[in-house]
């Protein structure tokens, strides 16, 4: 019986594999801006980064 | 014991430096001139259509800064975009009267003195 179970479940198995693609694409928000409590809190680290690097911040 | 994550960041900030520390004077005349200026998204941009020169250490100027971006972004559990538009506040501030600017919602503006230029979030 349980044999019987097992092996109908494992019939099954292929409808529970989806090898498509999602219908909507993979969604990458460059077009969202930062928020200000998130500005606050990275500042300090946006600044260390420009100050020791300044080749690639001239002015 | 200093925590991972700084650690992370003093390596971005060491291993973007390249070895010639100084600016690139062709970089800085074309911010002079206006013809490259710096972006709300925290790169440098073209005005006008660029000499293959500049547009080379322009493009390697943004590819180091995202590499940069990319590291401490991820030492601080943010998108690169946050950590970019974030570095783009400061950049913006120092833009010098007579130098063109880009924000999000228009196209290239110049500067015309100390004027606010930076986007609300930018505090």
């Amino acid at each position: 019986m349980n044999k019987m179970v097992l092996m109908i479940a494992i019939m099954m198995l292929p409808g529970c594999i989806n090898v498509s693609a999602p219908d909507k694409p993979i969604e990458i928000n460059l077009n969202v801006n930062v928020k200000q409590e998130v500005v606050v809190r990275l500042q300090k680290d946006a600044d260390d980064f420009i100050a020791n690097n300044p080749e690639l911040f001239p002015q | 014991m200093m925590k991972m994550s700084n650690l992370m960041i003093v390596a971005a900030a060491l291993a973007v430096a390249s070895p010639a520390l100084a600016a690139d004077p062709i970089v800085e005349s074309a911010l002079s001139s206006g013809t490259v200026g710096e972006q709300w998204d925290g790169y440098m941009g073209f005005v006008s259509a660029p000499s293959g020169d500049l547009k080379a250490a322009v493009d390697a100027i943004n590819i180091k800064r995202r590499a940069g971006y990319t590291q401490i972004a991820a030492a601080r559990n943010v998108t690169v975009d946050q950590f970019a538009q974030t570095t783009a506040c400061s950049t913006l501030r120092s833009v010098k009267s007579g130098q063109a600017y880009k924000l999000k919602d228009g196209g290239w503006r110049k500067r015309n003195g100390s004027e606010s230029i930076t986007p609300d979030y930018c505090g």
